[in-house]
């Protein structure tokens, strides 16, 4: 069973050389890199059974033992986020293809993006499975560097400007990181993660203190919180679609999920629960104020992105077991939510021509089905019952109300607010883009859009009235996977609590990883 | 239940595939569910009434203690008859009241059962979550249902204002509930009223409630959504915004008044409420001139009185209360449908415009005047039994002399007043004759209009002589709470001449008064400004979210990097500074150079850094940044570690390749300075973080107790990895993963670049000549190379051409493909000579690397370095014939090598990148042992090369060709990067 460890990112990376071997043969490169995510998503489906059934995985790469070689780990946490990014990223797959396979370039951006799509998805996988911290690192880099070029893919003069600022804002945090590492390897002399939390202990408070909130920083960008999120917004929108989508269901919970290692496994007891608070506070309402000021839809939703962060950080903030399995279920949920969400956000381009709610009108009657991908989805983010959305912030909110403190309190107010200011932004886009008719639109416009901001070097694309089936069905699948959410809420929520209750206090990891190790009693 | 309850929704699922082929005949088919839900609750009848309650359920998220639980006791069975009952009869109103062929009304019947389902689920939810559940889905269908007419913009604001206001209150409530939830340790609703907890914190829950129902059913300030929502069709006013969707408020309060109704604050919050509500909407009623407006405000002021009633907390008030949900449910609904019949045979609703009806119909005026006589109180109806149970209650509660009390009974006498009047203004506008007014033209669309209204109506007489068994089915309910000042109160048509009547009889007649000087009331209105316009402060506060929004945002995304990487800096400045501060562990000593040659390196790489943040060329930039490199490669070497500094060197040098072949397309002087205040601060800032991350290092270093796990690694590697080179071994084996990871980064480095420069095309290998092209095609692509050459123009002749061209045999290709002015003889013959050699030579790193200096990494490189002479000295198209490889497949081989090793030892059930061995002697190599991780290191050699093909390739070849093609199409002056000409 361990093998499936490892396979799970080496599945992808030799799909990568076989496309790009293959890269003159566009449908061979094509059924290579299905092949090859389809794969990684049966690995890690067998994972989630295999750790849910008998506990922790742990490979150590070429043989070399603990602390000296690089563990892999997977707990609970790990195969979840690699089960649902892997469903992600092959259904955005599909959504690629139809995309693809309709504008009829055989050569374009095909060989370009397959085998860099697959080597993100390596990276992504990587960090969630790296049980080292500078293979982390590693881990990061890959599915950054892979970013970068699906960010930039086509060189317009929009999207090289946003890469300019995905790519030094990157840069920065991967240097905040790096110097992290080598200030941990400073003080334990060691970059085994596990081990890393043992001998943390073992140095002063203070100290600890100083590496843990460096830590936080540099995760804190890659994750979008306040205040170090500026970047976003100003970089994913202009990328494709459904890049746009895999990045910005994935790439900030990558960072999330690096934050939950972080908060239970390395610096357990939440010393920083407090500032936790507030920061998640902050990102919820600022970043929710953002995406009521926009008119483009693909800008608003990242602003929700980084607005719904603040959930996750709360989660994680509130430090106990119901609270980061709250954040824990919130992730998953948000990572499909919000792919699914641009990825009708394509479509909606597709038909309409643009993504900009004052120049849409009329969605609805030309196409229904379009419409009910959009609205389901943007009522899940909205918080609306039944939907993940809902479930995850009850979730939190229940463990902010248990914990019970005055902060908890606020966040939670400040989190109802997000909540209801998400779904005004979605329903006006609703109400404009979908509901209000084409002579309308044509005739005056909308009090209600006037004063929104476009996106900067908005360019109108041409539209086709209909969108390809194989992208309308991918969407469909991604909204059906988010229903699937709700219905298995109550499998999926013990699963989240299974997985915190690994994490608590970081014990189960440690025991996991070094067996033997004698640990010293953690303040909680 | 739980069936019922399924197939609402199912049902809702399949009507838009049914809804094609029935037409509006699809209406009949889904007043079924409700029919049969209807059926359901009367069946439960006996066990209910009998004190007795039904569950059913199921565990959804044990986690959160979310349970699908539904209960059915006598509150539920009241409101569930009520809910399925007229829904079922709305049901039936629809198919007349839309047009035939109406594509929209598939949709329509969709909606309005998924609502009726969630209403129904709303009133039988045992679990407070699984309520807020079904009461969040009804805003949501209520959102869709008001805004069905989305081509018009009056319906799409009402239903996104209707579901703002409802869903603002329901998130209030969600944190109640959730308090309430977790304070009391259970989230079934009837153990809660069971053993009520208490406490300061319970009452913020119940206030934090009472919100989400004072906003679902429209009470004061919140009551302006209700209104607004009349631009939904008829049958969605009738149901929703009279029998269903507001009384969910009214529901909650009475759901929760058993247990909570002594919380401090719920007796004020709903009686004074209440009333106000009561006479707001009663006075509003009075002005308005649109029937539908009218019974909306009626509606507003019903459910302030409704809200006092069923909040009061006393079992004779709760009583009646419950027989006047009953009673209003029957006559507000019966009256929406009577003016959608008006609506739909006359074309309008406006009292001023409709005249003469009265004669001219009177089995509607019939209906209409048994409803508006329950409204209005008038015995026998099933509204005066209900309004004389309330006057009897409380004006025995007046008798303490309490205020609240005294509020409530006269601010409901006034409100009843008001009702009576609104009451007759609707029937006179809607049937009576005016003068100056034409009788209005009315056209019939049959009889199935008739039968929802009618039935409703009858209902609600008949129940007026039904008191006993009333009394028998809504005690259930009402026993459950205190008796206070009556005891063993009942409701009954005829209490004889008692107080309540008299007070009855006074307000019907002050009501009557009040209609009968209608024009002076209606003069008085409007010379009284409306204090608070709610509705207005929806609006503004709307606008103030969306200001507030776009300043807050255009502050924070200023969409400038620098303000980002700034802001970034100074989080880090501030947080790991304020560590840094209160830290106490200093290290006690320091060290301050290892060797004394750190210091003047360290000095030059400061001063090189400084020096390239104020470089005004880019050229000059680049260069220092290199020094910065070259010095760290010489801290390498310093330490010890040969390996690393000959791999630094060789990538700065591969780096500054690049640039230079990049620089060649930009403006040659940075970009314009910005003003001096700015660079002081960025440069305190950055020097800031330089020193605060020494500092960092300082300290962490300081705590070091435990052995770092490097030192085990020369052992580790010369034991376990057959190397003596413990750089190489950490990278080829002890941490391969990493590097395998470090790879992928490079094939996706070589892919970016080739995407940005080609952006079209990826494969292909560097141009060579004669390669897929005719010939004709190559001298067309070669002649803008040799053109321009303008010390050549007299000789034309010496251009390749027809039988001439070169072929790829030709040594020096250059010749032929480059301006002789930019050609160096000597160098190209040196660069040819060399090129063998140096590739020979970075095979021989590869192998050797294991025990030496060396490895993939910097034989990759070196080969890489030769093929960048081969490029620079003859061209693109001797770097063609240098590498006629693709070098997408170069990387694509590379990583399949590196991947593979790590996989292929899974398949021996060994951890994967685990290396096996092999020994042998080789002829001039000498002893080799040969492992798998040389092949890993293959891979690494690959992919360097594959990479530095790459930017050759793009950055170099491709720049060349585009540079020359735009020169040769305007040669006015260099062109930048991205097409966008230079300004210099």
């Amino acid at each position: 069973m361990n093998a499936l460890v490892p396979l799970v990112v080496l599945l992808p990376l030799i799909g990568a050389a076989a496309a790009l071997v293959t890269g003159r043969l566009p449908r061979v490169q094509v059924a290579v890199t299905v092949s090859a995510l389809t794969l990684a998503l049966a690995v890690a489906a067998l994972l989630l059974f295999v750790v849910d059934s008998s506990g922790t995985l742990v490979v150590e790469v070429g043989g070399w033992a603990a602390p000296w070689g690089i563990v892999l780990v997977v707990d609970r946490l790990t195969a979840l986020m690699l089960v649902v990014s892997a469903s992600v990223l092959l259904v955005v797959l599909f959504y690629t293809v139809g995309q693809g396979l309709a504008d009829g370039d055989d050569e374009t951006p095909v060989s370009i993006y397959n085998p860099t799509y697959l080597i993100l998805a390596a990276g992504v996988f990587n960090a969630f499975v790296a049980g080292d911290l500078f293979n982390l690192y590693v881990g990061f880099e890959i599915l950054l560097a892979s970013s970068y070029v699906l960010l930039t893919l086509g060189g317009t003069r929009a999207r090289i400007r946003a890469g300019i600022t995905y790519i030094v804002v990157s840069l920065l945090s991967s240097l905040l990181f790096l110097a992290s590492v080598a200030m941990i390897y400073g003080a334990t002399g060691t970059v085994n993660i596990a081990q890393i939390a043992v001998r943390l202990q073992e140095i002063p408070p203070d100290v600890q203190l100083i590496i843990h909130v460096m830590l936080l920083v540099a995760f804190g960008i890659k994750a979008a919180v306040f205040p170090l999120s500026f970047w976003l917004p100003d970089s994913y929108p202009t990328a494709p679609a459904p890049v746009t989508a895999v990045f910005a269901g994935l790439l900030t919970k990558v960072g999330v999920y690096a934050i939950i290692r972080t908060e239970t496994v390395l610096f357990p007891g939440g010393a920083l629960s407090n500032a936790l608070m507030i920061v998640a506070l902050l990102t919820l309402v600022i970043g929710v104020l953002g995406a009521v000021a926009q008119a483009d839809i693909k800008r608003m939703l990242s602003f929700t992105l980084l607005s719904h962060i603040g959930y996750m950080i709360f989660g994680i903030a509130i430090a106990t077991v119901a609270g980061v399995a709250a954040a824990i279920y919130y992730v998953i949920h948000h990572i499909v939510v919000q792919t699914t969400l641009f990825l009708a956000t394509g479509l909606v381009e597709r038909i309409g021509g643009t993504t900009s709610i004052n120049r849409l009108a009329g969605l609805l009657k030309l196409s229904p089905m379009i419409g009910v991908l959009f609205f389901i989805p943007a009522l899940n983010l909205g918080g609306i019952p039944p939907f993940s959305g809902f479930l995850g912030k009850l979730g939190l909110f229940v463990a902010g109300a248990e914990l019970g403190t005055p902060l908890a309190y606020i966040v939670i107010a400040g989190g109802a607010l997000a909540s209801l200011l998400t779904l005004y932004a979605m329903m006006r886009a609703w109400n404009v883009a979908f509901w209000r008719s084409q002579e309308e639109f044509d005739e005056h416009s909308s009090p209600y859009t006037a004063t929104l901001a476009e996106a900067p070097g908005d360019v109108e694309q041409r539209s086709t009235r209909e969108a390809p089936r194989l992208m309308v069905r991918a969407t469909a699948a991604m909204v059906a996977l988010s229903i699937a959410l709700t219905v298995f809420a109550g499998p999926l929520f013990a699963m989240s609590l299974r997985a915190s209750e690994d994490l608590d206090g970081a014990r189960h990891y440690i025991e996991a990883v070094l067996p033997g190790t004698v640990l010293p009693e953690v303040n909680r | 239940m739980l069936v019922v309850l399924a197939a609402f929704f199912v049902v809702a699922a399949l009507i838009p595939i049914l809804a094609g082929r029935l037409g509006n005949r699809i209406f009949y088919l889904t007043a079924l569910v409700p029919i049969g839900a209807f059926a359901v609750v009367v069946l439960a009848a006996p066990t209910v009434l009998a004190g007795g309650v039904l569950t059913e359920g199921f565990q959804w998220i044990p986690t959160l203690n979310l349970e699908f639980a539904l209960r059915l006791d006598t509150l539920s069975w009241v409101f569930a008859l009520v809910v399925t009952g007229i829904g079922a009869l709305v049901l039936l109103y629809c198919p007349r009241y839309f047009t035939a062929h109406d594509p929209s009304v598939g949709r329509f019947a969709a909606h309005l059962t998924a609502f009726a389902g969630a209403m129904f689920g709303l009133v039988l939810a045992d679990d407070l979550y699984l309520m807020f559940i079904f009461w969040e889905a009804t805003s949501v269908f209520s959102y869709l249902l008001i805004g069905h007419y989305n081509d018009r913009i009056a319906s799409r604001g009402a239903a996104l204002q209707a579901l703002l206001v409802t869903t603002a209150g329901g998130l209030v409530m969600l944190v109640g509930v959730v308090i309430l939830a977790v304070q009391s340790g259970t989230t079934l609703i009837s153990e809660i009223i069971a053993e009520p907890p208490s406490g300061g914190i319970i009452t913020v829950a119940v206030m934090l409630m009472l919100v989400g129902a004072i906003s679902k059913s429209a009470l004061v300030p919140f009551h302006f959504w209700l209104p607004a929502a009349m631009a939904a069709p008829t049958p969605v006013s009738a149901y929703l915004h009279a029998a269903a969707m507001v009384k969910a408020g009214i529901y909650l309060i009475a759901r929760f008044a058993p247990g909570f109704a002594t919380t401090p604050g719920w007796q004020e919050v709903v009686i004074l409420l209440g009333v106000l509500t009561m006479l707001v909407g009663g006075w509003r009623a009075l002005k308005q001139h649109d029937l539908k407006l009218l019974l909306a405000y009626g509606t507003v002021s019903q459910l302030g009185f409704l809200t006092v009633v069923t909040g009061y907390g006393v079992s004779g008030v709760a009583l009646a209360g419950l027989a006047l949900v009953f009673a209003h449910a029957l006559f507000k609904s019966t009256l929406f449908l009577v003016v959608g019949i008006i609506d739909r045979n006359t074309g309008t609703r406006d009292l001023r415009k409709l005249s003469g009806l009265g004669g001219r119909h009177p089995a509607l005026v019939t209906v209409a005047v048994l409803a508006a006589a329950s409204m209005a109180a008038i015995p026998p109806t099933l509204g005066f039994v209900a309004k004389e149970g309330v006057f009897t209650a409380l004006i025995d509660e007046a008798r303490s002399g309490r205020p609240l009390s005294q509020i409530a009974l006269y601010g409901l006498i006034a409100g009843s007043i008001l009702t009576t009047a609104y009451t007759a203004r609707f029937l006179w506008g809607a049937f009576a004759s005016k003068q100056d007014v034409v009788r209005t033209p009315y056209t019939d669309h049959g009889r199935g209009m008739f039968v929802a209204p009618t039935t409703l109506a009858a209902a609600g007489v008949a129940f007026g002589f039904l008191t006993p068994q009333l009394n028998h089915w809504l005690s259930g309910y009402s026993d459950t709470l205190p008796p206070g000042a009556t005891a063993g109160a009942e409701l009954v048509l005829w209490h004889g001449l008692s107080p309540a009547f008299g007070v009855s009889m006074l307000v019907l007649a002050a009501g009557l008064g009040l209609f009968w000087m209608r024009d002076r009331v209606y003069r008085l209105q409007s010379r009284v400004p409306a204090l608070v316009d709610a509705g207005r402060g929806y609006w503004v506060s709307m606008r103030t979210v969306d200001r507030v929004a776009a300043r807050t945002t255009a502050i924070t995304q200023s969409g400038s990097l620098p303000a980002y990487l700034g802001v970034i800096l100074m989080v880090l400045l501030g947080t790991v500074g304020f560590t840094v501060i209160i830290n106490r562990s200093w290290p006690p000593t320091m060290l301050p150079f290892d060797h004394p040659a750190q210091v003047p390196i360290v000095v030059a790489m400061v001063v090189a850094a400084v020096g390239a943040t104020r470089a005004t060329k880019r050229f000059t930039a680049v260069l220092l940044l290199g020094i910065t490199g070259y010095g760290l490669a010489a801290l390498f070497a310093l330490q010890g570690a040969p390996d690393l500094a000959l791999t630094q060197v060789l990538v700065e040098t591969v780096t500054l390749i690049a640039f230079v072949l990049v620089l060649r397309r930009l403006p040659i002087k940075l970009g314009a300075k910005h003003g001096t205040a700015f660079r002081v601060g960025r440069a305190v800032l950055a020097a800031s973080v330089g020193v605060l991350m020494a500092v960092v290092v300082m300290i962490t270093l300081g705590v070091r107790s435990a052995q770092p796990i490097s030192l085990q690694f020369p052992a580790l590697a010369y034991e376990l990895g057959h190397g003596r080179n413990v750089v190489n071994v950490t990278l080829v084996d002890i941490r391969g993963w990493d590097t395998m990871g470090e790879i992928s980064v490079l094939v996706v480095a070589a892919t970016g670049i080739a995407s940005l420069i080609f952006i079209k095309q990826r494969t292909g290998s560097a141009p060579r000549l004669a390669e897929d092209e005719g010939r004709r095609g190559l001298r067309a692509r070669l002649k803008p190379l040799t053109e321009p050459a303008s010390s050549r123009n007299g000789g034309a002749g010496d251009a390749p051409d027809g039988d001439q061209a070169p072929s790829q045999r030709t040594w020096l290709l250059a010749g032929w493909t480059l301006a002789p002015h930019n050609r160096s003889i000597v160098l190209e013959v040196v660069v040819r000579l060399l090129f063998h050699s140096a590739i020979v030579l970075s095979i021989y790193l590869l192998f050797v690397g294991h025990n030496l200096p060396g490895g993939g990494f910097s034989g990759g490189l070196l080969a890489g370095l030769a093929l960048a002479a081969r490029y620079l000295a003859g061209g693109r198209f001797e770097l063609g014939a240098a590498v006629s490889v693709d070098a997408g497949k170069v990387l694509g081989f590379g990583l399949l090598l590196a991947v593979g090793t790590a996989t292929v030892p899974l398949f021996f059930g060994m951890n994967p990148l685990e290396s096996a061995w092999w020994e042998g002697s080789v002829p001039l190599l000498g002893h080799l042992e040969f492992g798998t991780t040389t092949i890993f290191d293959f891979g690494v050699y690959l992919i360097v090369v594959g990479l530095i093909i790459d930017v050759l390739r793009s950055l170099g070849a491709e720049v060349d060709r585009q540079q020359e093609e735009h020169a040769a199409i305007d040669s006015t002056g260099p062109i930048m990067l991205f097409g966008e000409r230079s300004t210099r």
